[in-house]
C-alpha cells in the first residue's frame, strides 16, 4: 500500500451481510468460494481420449506445476477447453483444434520419430521451444496453432480457482471499508 | 431467493385512454432525468422504454468469480460479439450473413460479456446500413446507464464557446454559468467522487470521497505536475459516501467489479437510471412506465402542428398502440431520437418533426479513441500483491492542448483515461512457455500501466444519419443509414495523442511496452452526439437552449443529440445537467399554459 497503512481494509463478514440485506446483493457470492472438484474429466465431450491426453500434456508444459502453485493439469484446463469446443457454434473452431493437434504430432514425428506424448521430456521441450520461438510471427500450421492453444490454456488457467487465488494470489473482489492506495488529499 | 429490498409503492399502469402531461421516450440518463424532474414538479408522466425491465441485481452478479460461471463469463453457444477486425473489414448491417443465432456489438466481447448480454440489442433484429460504425445499443430499462463507464466530467466555456477561440463550428446557446447550478444538482442528487483540481477547462464537481491512486499512478501524477499536466483520480459517477435521500443505492465498497466487466453494479453505488432516477420518480405516484414499447413516431395534431402523443409497437407482440400527451420529450439516445424525428412525417412536418432546418441527423459527432500507451513500472515487478482494482476507475488526464498555446496541426483537444496495478485478470500475454512463462506472468501482471486518449471529433454537417429507404428492423421500422467518417483534424490529433502518451510515460520513468497509434472504428467511444443540435438560429439548429424544438413548442429532445460540439469530456453528466435545466423550464412553461 502506497501510504504505508497496514490495517486490514476488508469489512468483516457481519458488516457485509448487513450491506447485502440492505441492498439485495446476492448473498451466495459473499466471498464464499465454491470448491470445485478436481480430477479427470469423466469422458471428453469433443476430444478423442488421445487428443484429450495431448491437450492435457501440452497445457501442463505451458503452465506447469511449480514450487509456487499447481499448474494447468490441476486446474483442469483440458476439461474446460473440451467443453468450450463441444459447445462451439462453428465447425471452424473445432477443426482448428483437431488439425492443430495433428500438426503438433506430425512435427514431433518428423523431429523425433515419435508422437508428442511418446517423446521424452527433453524432446517435448525442444519441440515447443522451436514452435514458441515463432509465436510473434507464426508460419507453419503447428506454429499458428500454438498461438491459439496457448491463449486458450492461459485463459482457462488464469480464470480458474487455482490460477486466481493460488498462482496470482489475487486480493480483490472483497468488500472494503476504505479504498486502498495513495490518497491525493494528503498532498500539501 | 434473494433478500427482498424495499417494497416500492404500487405503480400506476400505463393508461392509454388518458392524456398525460408528458410522455418521455427512453429511460437512460436523459429519460430518467426527465422523469425525475417532471414528476417532482407535479406533472403526470408516461415513460416508454423499447427494451425489457430486467432485475439489475440478478443480471449483474457483480462479485461472481469467473470459475463460478459455466463459461467463465463468456456468452453461450450461438452468441457472438463483433470484433474490431469485423468492424474494420465488414460493412453494416453487421448481423447479416452471420452463422450465429445472435450477434452483439463489441462491448459484449470483453471480460464477463455474459453479465450484460441481456441489456444489449441483437444486431440481427436491429440492422443499420451505410458507413462502418460500431453502434452500441442497450434496450432495457436504464439504457446504457446499466453498463456505462462511470467517468463523470463537466464541460467548460472552452467547450461551450470554442468557436470564439478557434473560429470553427458553432458556439452553444448557453455558457458555463447557465449550466453550473444544474451540474451541482446532479452531483448532489446522484453522487460523484473525485478531487478538486481548480482547472478552468475542467470545472470541479461537488465531490464525495475520492478513489485512490495506485503506486505507479501516484508516480505519474507527481512527474506530470512538473510538466504542468494533471493526473487526477477517476471522477466517477459513483456514490462513495452514500446518499441519504435514495433508498435504492448503497455507497461504494471498493469491490472493483466495475473495472472487471462491462460496467454495472449490483448494489448501485454507480449511478444507473433505474435506481438513481426512475424508482424514486415512481415513488411520487406520478410516473407510469411501459417497457417493450418501441416508439416509431411522434403524432401531430394537423390543425396546430403540435405534438399530440406517440405511436408505438409492443416489442413482443408487434401490436400497434398510441399514447397521448400534452408534451412529448424524446430521450431515446442521440441516434434513436434523430431516427424518431425523421420518421415523424406529416403534412405539417414533411421532412420529419422539428426538421424545418434540415439539420436533424446532421452535425453528428463523438469522441475518437485508440491511440495510447502501455508501460512497465520497474519497481513494481515481483512486488507483493496489493488490491488495486477495488475502485470505479484509475486516473484521468484532462485536456492540455489548445488552451494557452495554439497548435498549427489541429484544433481542440483530448484527455486520457488509464490505470495501473493488479486486477483479477492476469497479464498472460507474455512470450514463451513453462515455468519461466508462468513466473513472468506472476511478476509482471501488477507492474503495467496503461492509458488511452479520448479526442473531440469536430461536428460537421456532412457527417450525418438518414433513414434507409430499403431496410427495416424486426418491427418493420425503417433503419438509419450512416454517412459518417473521421476527418483530417481527428487524424492529426491522434498522432499527437500517441506521441504525448509516450512522452508522458517516458518522463515518469516507465519502460514503454507498446504504443498504439491507430484510431478505433467510428462509434467505438459510445459517445455519439449532435444529431439535433441546439442553437439560437432556427435555420441552422433544431432546438433552442432549453432543448425545445424551434418548430414545435411542445416537443423537447433532452439527450445527447442536442449537443453542439462533442468536447473531449465524457457526456453523461452534461446530458443530465442539461436535461434537468430544460425540464425545469418545461415544467414552468407548462404551468403557465404556454405549451
Amino acid at each position: 500500500m502506497a501510504d504505508g497503512d497496514r490495517r486490514d481494509p476488508r469489512l468483516d463478514r457481519r458488516d457485509v451481510l448487513k450491506i447485502a440485506a440492505a441492498s439485495a446483493a446476492i448473498t451466495s457470492t459473499l466471498g464464499v468460494r465454491r470448491v470445485l472438484s478436481a480430477g479427470q474429466a469423466a469422458s471428453p465431450r469433443f476430444f478423442t481420449t488421445s487428443e484429450y491426453s495431448l491437450v492435457d500434456e501440452l497445457a501442463e508444459e505451458i503452465i506447469p506445476t511449480d514450487s509456487h502453485s499447481p499448474g494447468a493439469r490441476a486446474a483442469r484446463v483440458a476439461a474446460y477447453i473440451d467443453g468450450e469446443l463441444a459447445d462451439a457454434w462453428t465447425a471452424e473452431e473445432r477443426n482448428e483444434w483437431r488439425d492443430g493437434l495433428a500438426a503438433i504430432d506430425d512435427l514431433s514425428r518428423r523431429t523425433s520419430g515419435k508422437t508428442f506424448l511418446e517423446a521424452t521430456p527433453a524432446e517435448r521441450v525442444a519441440l515447443l521451444t522451436a514452435i514458441a520461438s515463432k509465436e510473434a510471427s507464426p508460419e507453419s500450421a503447428a506454429e499458428k496453432f500454438f498461438v491459439t492453444l496457448k491463449s486458450r490454456v492461459a485463459f482457462a488457467y488464469y480464470t480458474s480457482e487455482i490460477g486466481i487465488h493460488r498462482e496470482m494470489e489475487y486480493q480483490g473482489n472483497v468488500y472494503l471499508q476504505e479504498f486502498v492506495g495513495y490518497d491525493v488529499r494528503t498532498e500539501k | 431467493m434473494p433478500l427482498l429490498r424495499f417494497l416500492q409503492t404500487p405503480q400506476p399502469d400505463a393508461d392509454l385512454t388518458r392524456t398525460y402531461d408528458a410522455i418521455v421516450v427512453g429511460s437512460g440518463a436523459a429519460g430518467g432525468m426527465a422523469a425525475h424532474v417532471l414528476t417532482s414538479k407535479g406533472l403526470e408522466v408516461l415513460m416508454l422504454e423499447a427494451g425489457k425491465k430486467l432485475d439489475l441485481d440478478r443480471e449483474l452478479k457483480s462479485m461472481e468469480w469467473p470459475y463460478e460461471h459455466p463459461r467463465r463469463g463468456q456468452m453461450p453457444p450461438g452468441h457472438h460479439a463483433l470484433t474490431l477486425n469485423e468492424y474494420t473489414i465488414r460493412q453494416p448491417p453487421y448481423g447479416a450473413g452471420q452463422p450465429y443465432d445472435k450477434v452483439y456489438n463489441y462491448i459484449q466481447g470483453g471480460n464477463g460479456a455474459d453479465y450484460s448480454r441481456n441489456f444489449m440489442v441483437d444486431e440481427k433484429d436491429h440492422p443499420y446500413t451505410g458507413t462502418r460504425y460500431a453502434w452500441v445499443r442497450a434496450r432495457t430499462l436504464g439504457g446504457k446507464t446499466t453498463i456505462w463507464g462511470r467517468l463523470a466530467l463537466r464541460l467548460s466555456d472552452y467547450d461551450f464557446k470554442a468557436r470564439r477561440r478557434d473560429g470553427y463550428g458553432e458556439d452553444w446557446p448557453i455558457s458555463y454559468k447557465d449550466i453550473a447550478p444544474y451540474y451541482d444538482r446532479v452531483d448532489r442528487y446522484l453522487g460523484i467522487s473525485g478531487v478538486a483540481e481548480h482547472l478552468p477547462h475542467l470545472p470541479d464537481s461537488i465531490f464525495q470521497r475520492p478513489t485512490r491512486l495506485t503506486a505507479a499512478e501516484a508516480t505519474l501524477r507527481a512527474k506530470m505536475a512538473a510538466m504542468g499536466r494533471t493526473v487526477t483520480p477517476y471522477r466517477a459517477g459513483v456514490t462513495t459516501d452514500g446518499l441519504e435521500h435514495n433508498k435504492y443505492r448503497s455507497r461504494c465498497f471498493g469491490r472493483g467489479a466495475c473495472a472487471r466487466r462491462p460496467g454495472g453494479c449490483d448494489i448501485h453505488a454507480v449511478f444507473d437510471s433505474p435506481t438513481g432516477l426512475i424508482y424514486p420518480a415512481q415513488d411520487t405516484g406520478r410516473l407510469s412506465l411501459r417497457t417493450n414499447a418501441v416508439v416509431r413516431e411522434v403524432l401531430v395534431d394537423e390543425r396546430t402542428g403540435k405534438a399530440s402523443g406517440v405511436a408505438f409497437l409492443d416489442a413482443e407482440t408487434g401490436r400497434a398502440y398510441e399514447a397521448r400527451a400534452r408534451v412529448v420529450v424524446l430521450a431515446a439516445s442521440t441516434l434513436e431520437s434523430a431516427r424518431i424525428m425523421l420518421l415523424s412525417k406529416s403534412q405539417a412536418h414533411p421532412n420529419g418533426i422539428g426538421n424545418s432546418s434540415g439539420h436533424v441527423g446532421h452535425n453528428f459527432c463523438e469522441h475518437i479513441m485508440g491511440p495510447g500507451v502501455r508501460g512497465l513500472v520497474k519497481d513494481r515487478i515481483g512486488a507483493p500483491r496489493t488490491i488495486d482494482d477495488g475502485r470505479p476507475g484509475g486516473f484521468y488526464v484532462p485536456r492540455f492542448r489548445n488552451l494557452k498555446e495554439r497548435r498549427t496541426d489541429f484544433i481542440r483537444g483530448y484527455g486520457f483515461e488509464g490505470s495501473a496495478g493488479n486486477s483479477m485478470f492476469a497479464a498472460s500475454d507474455q512470450p514463451g512457455f513453462g515455468a519461466d512463462y508462468k513466473k513472468r506472468v506472476r511478476d509482471l501482471s501488477g507492474a503495467y500501466i496503461e492509458m488511452g486518449g479520448f479526442g473531440e471529433v469536430l461536428a460537421r454537417y456532412e457527417n450525418y444519419v438518414a433513414l434507409d429507404p430499403n431496410t427495416t428492423d424486426r418491427w418493420g421500422i425503417p433503419v438509419l443509414r450512416f454517412h459518417y467518417q473521421f476527418g483530417d483534424n481527428e487524424k492529426k490529433m491522434c498522432e499527437d495523442m500517441a506521441n504525448t502518451a509516450q512522452e508522458m510515460f517516458e518522463a515518469a520513468g516507465f519502460e514503454i511496452v507498446g504504443v498504439s497509434r491507430t484510431p478505433l472504428t467510428e462509434g467505438w467511444s459510445i459517445h455519439e452526439l449532435g444529431t439535433a443540435r441546439m442553437g439560437s438560429d432556427r435555420r441552422t439548429s433544431v432546438l433552442n437552449q432549453f432543448q425545445q424544438s424551434h418548430d414545435v413548442k411542445n416537443l423537447f429532445v433532452v439527450d445527447g443529440s442536442s449537443h453542439v460540439s462533442a468536447s473531449c469530456q465524457n457526456p453523461t453528466w452534461t446530458i443530465m445537467a442539461l436535461a434537468w435545466r430544460s425540464c425545469d423550464y418545461l415544467a414552468e412553461e407548462f404551468r403557465r399554459g404556454r405549451l
